[in-house]
């Protein structure tokens, strides 16, 4: 059961959720969560190949840890700026609705 | 640990982050949303440390279900939605499109695993916790950290800088300024648009 092909499908349905959150809500939170959602099945993916070749692994016995950190440095960042964002949204039009986004009208 | 309990815990959190992440994108309040996806990242770090990645597990904790929910959280407490400033949720057309191109993406990835030459060499090898023997400072702080600092020390610096434009465009952005007047674009409501965030 605790093998890598397991690990793997678990990842690849995380993702489609993730898929499945961005593309039916409207709401930009849940949106914001779901690509948080996606990070991370990407980042069971990537824990598990490391683990995985551990040892015969170009990038160094860490390679895929080291890089799922970077991940989790990029996921800070974009949710800073995404709830920023989402703040500059709620101050303008006092909605958090991704339809009404849709006109490019500042 | 031995291999029995191993396979158990990974039973239980995988269940765990597949249920809290659907139940994560059909939550309609986004508090629950927001609660069910600390749940998601709790279970995905104790599958991190079952994969000998221990100081990640805990960085997962303290960053995702640490500092990134609870951002989530204060900006949720800050706009304050109520019942009636949540969107409208897409109907069935769009929800079955959405489910449709998910359940592509999912059978594609899955046939993907299925077939891979790769994965079938690894996993003929056994389950994960009988695959190659790391030393027991394998995933500790220690090892990571030289690792981290001695091999990939410009990608950590370059993070660094990523993290830095981060706090700077957030700054910028949420920054309040005096033009800033909001204004109706489709029909928000009147009477809430005098009333400060």
């Amino acid at each position: 059961m605790f093998s890598l092909p397991t690990l793997l499908y678990l990842s690849a349905f995380l993702f489609s959720v993730g898929i499945y959150g961005v593309l039916a809500r409207r709401n930009i939170l849940v949106v914001l969560m779901s690509l948080e959602l996606m990070l991370n099945a990407v980042n069971i993916a990537l824990v598990s190949f490391g683990r995985v070749h551990a040892l015969t692994a170009f990038s160094g016995e860490h390679g895929g840890q080291i890089f799922t950190l970077m991940v989790l440095a990029v996921a800070a960042a974009e949710a800073s700026i995404g709830l920023s964002l989402l703040l500059v949204i709620w101050r303008r039009w006092r909605s958090i609705d991704l339809r009404q986004l849709c006109q490019l009208n500042g | 640990m031995s291999p029995g309990i191993e396979q158990l815990f990974f039973g239980i959190a995988a269940v765990v982050a597949t249920v809290s992440s659907m139940l994560v994108v059909t939550r309609r309040n986004p508090i629950y949303s927001a609660m069910f996806l600390i749940v998601m990242f709790a279970a995905v770090s104790v599958i991190f440390m079952l994969l000998d990645a221990t100081f990640l597990g805990f960085m997962q904790l303290l960053v995702y279900a640490g500092a990134i929910m609870v951002l989530y959280l204060f900006v949720i407490m800050l706009i304050n939605p109520r019942e009636g400033d949540l969107p409208e949720e897409s109907g069935a057309t769009e929800k079955s499109f959405a489910a449709g191109v998910s359940l592509l993406i999912f059978s594609m990835l899955s046939f993907a695993i299925s077939h891979s030459n790769e994965v079938e060499r690894l996993s003929a090898l056994g389950s994960i916790p009988l695959l190659p023997e790391v030393s027991d400072s394998h995933g500790t702080i220690r090892a990571f950290g030289l690792e981290l600092f001695h091999n990939h020390l410009l990608v950590f610096e370059l993070t660094s800088i990523l993290i830095l434009v981060g706090i700077i465009g957030a700054v910028h952005l949420a920054s309040r300024r005096k033009n800033n007047v909001p204004h109706n674009l489709t029909n928000a409501a009147e009477g809430v648009v005098s009333q400060d965030v």
